[in-house]
C-alpha cells in the first residue's frame, strides 16, 4: 500500500496552481464533471465499482507527499464512499442542484478524488470532484466510463504519455525544443493581459453559471467554428468569441491584449488508458484589442497563429519546459507560468474544452444522461473559467467564476455577448 | 503512404482496438479524429511527404478517410 507514484511534468504543473489556490485561501485545483442523470443509477452498484477502483488504481485514493525536490501520489488504502445528498423537495431542482454543487465546491477539501449523488427525483446529478494533480478532465471521463462499465477490467493504468514522449528525444533535440518554448513563453508575456477583476486578494467563493445550448443552435454554432476557423480549429472559435464578447463589454483591467493558455493533450481520442495522471501540455491563444476588434481578421489571426506553433513543433516544446520545472520549488514555479514581463497576470480566462460526449442509449448504469455541468477553481487572477464541452451534440459553457471577485452583472452582460458572439447575431 | 498515414494516427491520435480492421475509405472523423488531430496530421504529412497542405484546403473531403488524404497529399505534390 505504501508504493510511490512521482508526479510526471503535468502533474506537478497542476500541483503549483492547486498551491497557489490554497495558498489564497480556496480549497485547491479541484474540478468537477457533473452528469444530469434522467433516473437513479444503482447507488450499491457504484459503491462496489468505487471499490474496485481503489482496489485496481491505488492512485485514487492518496495523498500527496514531498520525496526530495519532486512529489508524489503515496496511496492510503482508504476506501472512496459515495456520499449522497438530497435536493430540498419544494424547491426548483436545477436550482438545487446547483447549490449542492457549489456547497461540494466550497467546501475544505483533502481527499484527491470524491464522488457525489445529488438526488432530485425523478432521477438526480452525479458529480465527479478532482484534485487536478490526479488526472486532466479527458482522464476523468475514462475513469466514468470505468465506474459504468460492464468490462471494468479492460482499463489498465499505463506509463506517464509525457515521459514516454521525452524519452523518444536525444537530449539536443530537447535542449532546441526548450530554446523554442522559451522564446514561445516570452512572447506570451511579453503583451499585457486583459483580467476579468482588479482584484487579486481577499476571500471568495466560487460561483458557476451555465449556458446549454439545444441541438440546433450548437449545429449552427459547429457550422460557423468551421466557417471562420476551419475543419481545424474549433477551440479557436470559442477562444475568438469569448475575447470579443469581453472586449465588447470591457474588461474591468483594461491592458493590452488577451491571452488564453488551452490545453494540448496527448492522449489518442477514445482511448481507455491512461486513466490518471495529466497528460497534457500548453498553447497561447493571444491576440492584441485591436485584432479583437475585427471579427474575421480575429479568426484569421489565431488559426494562422495556431497553425504556425503546430508547424514549430511549440506544442510539443512546452514538454520539455515542464521537465524542467519539476525541479523549481512550487511557488518559484507558478510565478514562472503566471507572471507577464511586466508582473501582470497572463491568463485573461482558464479554458478547457473536453470535446463530445456521449453514453449514448445505454446511459450511465442505465440511467439516461441528460445534462453536463463543468466546475473548475482558478487562481485570483483571473477569477474566471470557462469549460466547454458538448454531450450529445448539445453544446454546454460553464463559466466557474470567483464571488466577489468578478461582478456579475459583468458576466452576464459577458455571457449575453458570448451567445451573440457565438451564434453571429449582429455581426460587424 | 496511406501505411505511414496509418501508422501515425493510430500511434498518435486516435485509438483503436485493431487498427489492421481500419479500411481505407473509413471515416476517420468519425474514428475520433479531432481539430488538433487534423493539424498534428497535416503536420507530419507535410514533413514525411515534402508537400505544402494549402490551409484552404483543410475540409472534411480531404481528411475524411485514408484515400482522401493520400488523394490530397498527390495533388499537393
Amino acid at each position: 500500500m505504501n508504493a510511490a507514484f512521482p508526479f510526471n511534468p503535468a502533474d506537478y504543473f497542476t500541483y503549483v496552481l492547486d498551491q497557489e489556490i490554497r495558498d489564497a485561501g480556496m480549497p485547491g485545483g479541484y474540478c468537477g464533471l457533473a452528469l444530469q442523470l434522467g433516473a437513479d443509477p444503482d447507488l450499491d452498484s457504484l459503491q462496489r465499482r468505487l471499490d474496485l477502483l481503489v482496489e485496481r488504481f491505488p492512485k485514487a485514493s492518496a495523498r500527496i507527499e514531498q520525496q526530495g525536490k519532486r512529489y508524489a501520489w503515496i496511496p492510503t488504502g482508504n476506501p472512496i464512499l459515495l456520499e449522497c445528498h438530497q435536493g430540498h423537495p419544494d424547491k426548483n431542482s436545477e436550482e438545487e442542484t446547483r447549490r449542492i454543487l457549489l456547497e461540494i465546491f466550497n467546501r475544505p477539501e483533502s481527499l484527491p478524488l470524491t464522488l457525489h449523488w445529488i438526488a432530485t427525483r425523478p432521477g438526480g446529478t452525479l458529480l465527479l470532484n478532482w484534485n487536478h494533480p490526479l488526472l486532466d478532465a479527458r482522464g476523468a471521463k475514462i475513469l466514468l466510463d470505468f465506474l459504468a462499465s460492464d468490462k471494468p477490467e479492460s482499463f489498465k493504468e499505463s506509463p506517464s504519455l509525457i515521459n514516454a514522449k521525452l524519452a523518444q528525444w536525444s537530449f539536443w533535440k530537447k535542449l532546441q525544443l526548450l530554446f523554442k518554448a522559451k522564446r514561445h513563453n516570452d512572447e506570451a508575456n511579453s503583451l499585457d493581459s486583459c483580467l476579468p477583476t482588479q482584484t487579486e486578494q481577499g476571500a471568495q467563493t466560487l460561483n458557476l453559471k451555465v449556458r446549454r445550448f439545444n441541438t440546433e443552435e450548437s449545429k449552427h454554432i459547429a457550422a460557423l467554428a468551421r466557417k471562420y476557423t476551419g475543419l481545424a480549429g474549433r477551440t479557436l472559435y470559442y477562444l475568438g468569441c469569448f475575447m470579443r464578447a469581453m472586449e465588447q463589454v470591457g474588461p474591468p483591467a483594461a491592458k493590452a491584449g488577451y491571452c488564453v493558455p488551452y490545453a494540448f493533450n496527448l492522449r489518442r481520442q477514445n482511448a481507455p488508458t491512461p486513466v490518471f495522471g495529466n497528460h497534457v501540455g500548453c498553447l497561447f491563444a493571444r491576440a492584441t484589442r485591436a485584432q479583437v476588434k475585427k471579427r474575421h481578421g480575429l479568426f484569421e489571426h489565431l488559426l494562422s497563429q495556431h497553425t504556425k506553433v503546430v508547424r514549430e513543433e511549440l506544442d510539443l516544446a512546452y514538454l520539455p519546459l515542464m521537465w524542467l520545472g519539476q525541479w523549481l520549488a512550487p511557488a518559484r514555479y507558478a510565478q514562472l507560468l503566471r507572471k507577464q514581463h511586466s508582473g501582470g497576470e497572463l491568463s485573461s480566462l482558464w479554458f478547457s474544452d473536453i470535446g463530445d460526449l456521449s453514453w449514448g442509449q445505454k446511459g450511465f448504469l442505465g440511467a439516461p444522461v441528460t445534462n453536463l455541468t463543468m466546475m473548475c477553481w482558478m487562481p485570483l487572477p483571473p477569477g474566471l473559467a470557462l469549460l466547454v464541452g458538448q454531450l450529445d451534440g448539445r453544446l454546454t459553457l460553464s463559466y466557474s467564476y470567483l464571488s466577489p471577485a468578478v461582478d456579475e452583472v459583468w458576466l452576464d452582460k459577458v455571457m449575453a455577448g458570448m451567445d451573440a458572439e457565438l451564434l453571429e447575431f449582429g455581426e460587424s | 503512404m496511406k501505411e505511414k498515414l496509418k501508422t501515425f494516427i493510430f500511434s498518435e491520435l486516435i485509438y483503436h482496438e485493431d487498427p489492421s480492421s481500419f479500411g481505407d475509405d473509413d471515416d476517420l472523423l468519425e474514428a475520433g479524429l479531432d481539430s488538433m488531430g487534423i493539424m498534428r496530421l497535416i503536420m507530419f504529412a507535410e514533413k514525411e511527404f515534402g508537400v505544402t497542405l494549402p490551409d484552404t484546403e483543410i475540409e472534411p473531403d480531404n481528411v475524411q478517410s485514408l484515400n482522401a488524404l493520400e488523394r490530397w497529399i498527390k495533388q499537393a505534390a
